[in-house]
């Protein structure tokens, strides 16, 4: 394994471990997958300059730009919640428990 | 001064790990700069001087400023700081974690793809992302035009979403 693949592979696995565990806040949860798709960035941006041909460069603006949507709709759902809940800390989250 | 990028590849993992010990917002943001900084010195490690300046301004300048905004929304008065119980061996363990899998899984083959450069005449053989990014607007017209009608839904998405029942979207702070 290169390098530079384990760094954008244990960045991913990172943010999906933050993004798994231990939240308190729904903000941290957006930011850990904001965190992923930077690693997805690098790594697109990486392997298409990394193989020789250019042919692929193109890919990484794409996917920065459906994940500024994806960002763009998470922070409505915060807004939404921090209106409704008063804050946005998952333990307000509580209407759906058994 | 070769192996300079391999201390932006440590800082990388080192910034994601900040931001998957899930303190307060903050600094989630900020492990999120420092990630963001170092990919781009990655990036430009191996050629790529475009995509790396299209990370710092759509990214950084774009996405966590309003991501910064959003955090004051979740401002507390008492944030969950390095301080608190538990976060430093919390790092530490993430780290320590993905030390032992960089010392059982990495091997030193060529490591970068990068740019050689003839010193003598001063010319690079880098490999230039332009050709492919041009094929944005030619070829790939299609998925341009595609993305920008997708953002623009994304915004009546956002407007949507934050439409109460007797609110609007718009309200005053």
């Amino acid at each position: 394994m290169t390098p530079i693949l384990f760094a954008f592979s244990s960045a991913f696995t990172l943010g999906l471990t933050g993004l798994v565990f231990h939240r308190v806040h729904l903000l941290s949860a957006l930011l850990c997958l904001e965190g992923m798709m930077l690693s997805l960035y690098i790594a697109l941006s990486t392997w298409s300059l990394g193989m020789g041909s250019a042919s692929s460069s193109a890919l990484p603006l794409f996917l920065l730009a459906i994940s500024a949507c994806e960002a763009g709709a998470g922070l409505a759902i915060l807004v939404a919640t921090a209106r409704t809940h008063g804050t946005d800390r998952l333990q307000s989250l509580n209407l759906l428990q058994w | 001064m070769a192996y300079f990028v391999y201390l932006f590849m440590v800082g990388l993992v080192l910034g994601m790990a900040v931001v998957a010990v899930n303190l307060s917002p903050y600094f989630a943001a900020f492990g999120l700069v420092v990630v963001a900084g170092m990919g781009c010195g990655v990036i430009i490690s191996f050629g790529g001087s475009f995509l790396s300046l299209v990370l710092f301004l759509i990214y950084l300048g774009g996405m966590l400023v309003v991501f910064v905004y959003s955090a004051a929304l979740a401002a507390e008065p008492f944030p969950e700081s390095f301080g608190t119980t538990g976060a430093v061996l919390y790092f530490m363990g993430l780290v320590g974690v993905v030390g032992v899998f960089a010392i059982l899984y990495i091997e030193e083959g060529s490591g970068l793809g990068g740019c050689s450069s003839d010193e003598v005449m001063g010319m690079s053989s880098c490999v230039t992302e332009y050709d492919g990014m041009s094929q944005m607007y030619g070829p790939g017209g299609f998925l341009l035009v595609l993305c920008a009608w997708v953002l623009l839904l994304t915004l009546f998405v956002v407007l949507e979403m934050t439409r109460g029942s007797s609110r609007g979207p718009l309200r005053s702070v």
